[in-house]
């Protein structure tokens, strides 16, 4: 009964992966009851060939009338994340170290959980749905279940236990056994309540500076600069708790030239697909083979992964990085893979180019705002590095060989992602392989 | 002194009680009596023109007039280079008139606060004339004396424009002597207890004939202690004790406000021990936010004031900020780092001669290039934002300045009334104005003056009016907590002043482009907030996030009214 009801509702969830293809199998795996009327479940969904499970937090003793709509399953059940009446449960079993069937509930060492908040389904996201709690925790509760730690509970309490700054203070997570492999199920870290995201701050910095009469990225009102170098400061910093918090390593030449080869497959995969890109392809070639020819050791370590303006929040007094979840879409052991620090630094410079540009994807004076976008972005990019080197963020000259690489490596992969979802947008990440720097 | 007129009994009505407290939700005005009203036509403003424009002001909504010195001087420093402290310059009248201002004012419901410099006077005073000629006499040691200039060599030189050393040498008396500012103007020796007792003289002499409180200047430099920067020295604070439990003792709704240009949390000690609501000044002027409201706007960002919001401590309970957006004096920027610093000049004061100090000279509009949607934003942030405003005399209509003229003089132009000749300031002969009126083609007073504005009702004069009226019917502005809200968009500044079920909500658009804001005021569930300009009342507030929209430079005030109980 249950299970038809689940069927015909998780399909119209944000966070299904198996949208249009038809369900064979629909089972639940676990039940528990949390507290009367709220059961967590997880539930395995067979499509063709693919399994994949997910957890639910089902509640049915609530006021099912339209305050939960969007939640509603049917026969009485829905979505538990929407019942702030029942969600206090997740924080209270969290701050007492609850263990309930198989779910372990925890906290970190030595903070204290304020189990008297509500919360708030803020938004829904593609893999998990974050409630708020009061306007002081962010809890995360991942829908589609991938057994293993998740890397960003592992990073940021690694990185919490010490004392960083540039991290949302962890709480607490709930986990259990999946696979016989402990698996986060959520977790709960300091909600940044007045935040904004650094591609916001960004965006204003650069309307503005498309709109002033004397233009000049320096000069302009919206000067970001100071901005760019902070959050460069403070990328050094967590670079180097990284590297003091996880192992680190020192790769030798054979291993970078084998990550150069990586590039140039890509560069090909682009390439074909993207054939304008064919006449720039040389100006990456050349990068890469500078990066081949100077080949020698390179240290690597735990990194972000997926470091962009979007990642940054700015709070009062600084700026504090989210979501070191690794790349998306990769497999767990490559989103824990230790790579250069430099990867990250490349993936915040094309931010910038981003942000610079993007707004001009159908401005009508585009041609003439180019030089505008030109400059901001070389002022940004600039001051970022400069924060990170005084940050302590190692950076020599001869990494920009390197640093330059690791740029038109994520271009090429742009390009391949805007042609194929946003081809107005391609122009952006076509113009790195024009710029000569 | 004894033709003196006896103080000024009690004129407040029942409408306007005697309130002990009644600085923490006043607007105050500061106002130029040279600037502001000439009544016998030698081209200098004086105590019987304001007592003239009176009416304008309480029409105006203000509570409390700021005046700046009106002391016996030689004028090197506007003023602030007293010659008698118990003498009004005579350009000015004499304490006859100064008496009757104060009464005329009283009778409006409005107070007068006045300047006064206690940490050091003119060279032209009795005291230091007395000093430097007999070292062994009574006034011998009224003022920092030295055989060198070796001594506090930490405390940094204030007007880098002018002076290159904190010490001057007096070839009548042979020795150095010490002096903060310009070197006319000798420091006194607050080690003497005599100097110490002969400003209480000061002080007590003016609150006898009915001041409402005074704006003590350059508050922070009152001791010297070798090793430090003599600034906010502890015996500075125990004098400043000693003051104030005289004021409590024999004028207890009087108010003395602190002139520091210093960090909030070093300003906070001026304020006293919390645990007594205040045992120092009542009030403190708080200077970083000021250039700070200009930078957030220049750069569409919201961050400049959370910084220093967040960064301003809790004040005792009897105590208030005095915020300002512009006054007599340049736009300070010694509470801003370097990086600032350049910024703002090269934002606001591309022209050098815009530059004095470590400030910009210049007024509101101009700095706004003329933007009334900008204009009114800054006046709401100064209405809203914790503290007690400040207006700046002719920014209620809009002034100009004049760059040209020296030092701070280009914001310190006659007050523009009307069309007529100088303005309405003064019916002289224009060549005998102390000041030339503002006459060019967009701040001139042929189209931009109170008379024309008062006319028009969609002029910034009756807005800025308007927003006054609103201010003061909600003390929450005042007396409130500050709260800033969560808002997703970095150029939106949202935040909540409460107190008790006055509740009033405030969202600011800091960019020149429209904006949209989520705000999440689930804490005011149910609540229909009430537009106060218009008394619109916008959807009630829900458990979703509350969306609203602004336009470029545009804001907003809600009252948060409790929800109703049915609902």
């Amino acid at each position: 009964m249950l299970t038809e009801f689940l069927t015909g509702w998780i399909t119209h969830q944000r966070w299904f992966a198996g949208k249009g293809r038809p369900i064979d199998d629909l089972t639940v795996d676990s039940d528990l009851e949390l507290a009367p009327g709220l059961r967590h479940l997880i539930i395995s969904v067979r499509q063709a060939g693919a399994h994949d499970r997910y957890q639910l937090l089902l509640g049915s003793d609530g006021d099912e009338s339209a305050r939960f709509k969007p939640a509603h399953i049917g026969d009485g059940y829905y979505d538990a994340a929407y019942d702030a009446c029942l969600t206090g449960t997740l924080l209270e079993a969290m701050a007492a170290d609850r263990d309930l069937g198989p779910l372990r509930f925890r906290h970190l060492e030595g903070v204290e959980i304020d189990t008297s908040l509500r919360s708030l389904v803020l938004g829904a996201e593609q893999s998990n749905t974050s409630l708020v709690y009061g306007g002081t925790y962010i809890c995360k509760l991942f829908r589609r279940l991938i057994p293993g730690v998740n890397p960003e509970l592992e990073i940021v309490t690694a990185l919490a236990r010490q004392g960083t700054t540039h991290i949302a203070q962890p709480y607490g997570w709930i986990e259990t056994d999946l696979d016989g492999e402990p698996t986060t199920l959520a977790m709960t870290q300091e909600f940044l309540s007045n935040a904004s995201d650094g591609w916001a701050l960004a965006l204003a910095s650069v309307r503005d500076l498309y709109a002033a009469l004397e233009p000049s990225a320096s000069e302009a009102g919206g000067d970001f600069s100071g901005e760019s170098f902070r959050l460069g400061k403070a990328t050094a910093e967590v670079h180097h708790e990284l590297a003091v918090a996880f192992p680190t390593e020192v790769i030798e030449s054979p291993e970078v030239k084998r990550m150069v080869e990586d590039f140039r497959r890509r560069l090909a995969v682009a390439v074909a697909e993207v054939p304008q890109l064919g006449e720039y392809a040389h100006v990456a070639e050349e990068a890469y083979q500078r990066v081949a020819d100077v080949a020698r050791e390179m240290p690597v370590q735990r990194v972000h992964g997926d470091y962009h303006l979007g990642q940054v929040m700015r709070t009062p007094t600084d700026w504090v990085i989210l979501d070191f979840e690794g790349e998306p879409g990769q497999p767990l052991a490559e989103r824990r893979a230790l790579s250069s620090p430099l990867r990250d630094v490349a993936g915040m410079l094309r931010s910038f180019d981003y942000a610079a540009r993007h707004l001009l994807a159908d401005h009508p004076d585009a041609e003439e705002l180019r030089p505008r976008a030109v400059e901001w972005a070389e002022l940004n990019r600039a001051s970022f590095l400069a924060g990170y080197s005084a940050g302590g963020g190692h950076l020599r000259a001869e990494d920009a060989v390197l640093l330059r690489a690791l740029e038109l490596d994520k271009a090429a992969y742009e390009v391949v992602y805007e042609s194929r979802n946003r081809p107005a947008w391609l122009p952006i990440p076509m113009a790195a392989f024009q710029l000569d720097r | 002194m004894s033709q003196l007129p006896e103080p000024i009994p009690n004129t407040f009505d029942e409408e306007k009680p005697r309130d002990p407290y009644w600085f923490k939700h006043a607007v105050f005005y500061e106002v130029l009596i040279r600037g502001f009203a000439d009544s016998n036509g030698d081209g200098t403003g004086d105590i019987r023109g304001l007592i003239q424009k009176l009416d304008y002001l309480q029409w105006l909504g203000v509570d409390c007039l700021w005046l700046l010195p009106l002391y016996e001087s030689p004028l090197r420093d506007g003023g602030y280079d007293i010659a008698d402290f118990m003498k009004i310059l005579p350009e000015f009248g004499d304490l006859g008139d100064f008496v009757k201002l104060v009464d005329e004012a009283h009778k409006r419901g409005m107070r007068v606060i006045a300047d006064l410099v206690m940490n050091h006077t003119s060279d032209q005073h009795p005291w230091f004339q007395a000093s430097r000629h007999d070292p062994e006499g009574p006034f011998g040691d009224f003022y920092v004396w030295n055989d060198n200039d070796e001594l506090y060599k930490d405390a940094r030189i204030i007007f880098i424009d002018t002076e290159s050393s904190n010490w001057t040498y007096d070839p009548v008396r042979g020795q150095y002597y010490w002096h903060r500012f310009f070197s006319h103007q000798p420091d006194l020796n607050y080690e003497n207890p005599d100097v110490q007792d002969a400003m209480l003289e000061v002080l007590r002499f003016w609150l006898d004939l009915g001041i409402d409180g005074f704006r003590m200047d350059a508050i922070p430099y009152l001791f010297e202690q070798e090793g430090t920067n003599c600034e906010n020295l502890p015996k500075t604070h125990e004098y400043l004790k000693r003051i104030r439990a005289e004021v409590d003792r024999l004028y207890p709704d009087r108010v003395l406000l602190a002139e520091a240009n210093q960090w909030p949390a070093d300003v906070v000690e001026y304020f006293g021990d919390p645990a007594s609501g205040g045992d120092e000044c009542h009030m403190a002027f708080h200077f970083p936010l000021m250039p700070r409201i200009f930078m957030a706007v220049r750069r569409e960002s919201r961050y400049p004031i959370s910084e220093i919001m967040a960064q301003t401590p809790k004040i005792p309970e009897h105590c208030q900020w005095g915020i300002f957006l512009r006054n007599h004096d340049e736009l300070t920027l010694e509470m801003v780092t370097d990086d600032e610093r350049d910024y703002m000049y090269s934002e606001y004061a591309k022209d050098p001669r815009m530059r004095a100090n470590v400030g910009i000279r210049r007024r509101l509009a101009p700095l706004l290039e003329n933007d009334r949607n900008q204009i009114e934003l800054f006046t709401a942030l100064l209405l809203s934002l914790p503290g007690s405003p400040v207006l700046y005399y002719g920014d209620e209509i809009g002034m100009g300045d004049n760059i040209w003229l020296g030092d701070r003089d280009g914001v310190r132009t006659p007050m523009q009334w009307s069309p007529d000749r100088n303005a309405g300031f003064s019916d002289c002969d224009p060549g005998r104005l102390y000041l030339p009126v503002i006459m060019d083609p967009i701040y001139g007073y042929q189209a931009l003056n109170v008379e024309a504005q008062q006319k028009s009702a969609g002029s910034l004069l009756h807005w800025t009016k308007r927003m006054i009226e609103i201010r003061k019917r909600h003390p929450v502005f005042g007396l409130g907590e500050y709260t800033e809200l969560n808002s997703s968009n970095p150029s939106v500044l949202a935040f909540v002043r409460e107190l008790g079920d006055d509740r009033m909500l405030c969202v600011n658009n800091l960019s020149r482009f429209p904006q949209p804001v989520e705000l999440d005021l689930r804490r005011f569930e149910g609540s229909v907030p009430v537009e106060t300009m218009g008394g619109v009342p916008f959807p009630p507030v829900g458990e979703l996030p509350y969306l609203l929209t602004l336009p470029g430079h545009g804001f907003y005030w809600f009252t948060l009214p409790p929800a109703s109980q049915e609902a």
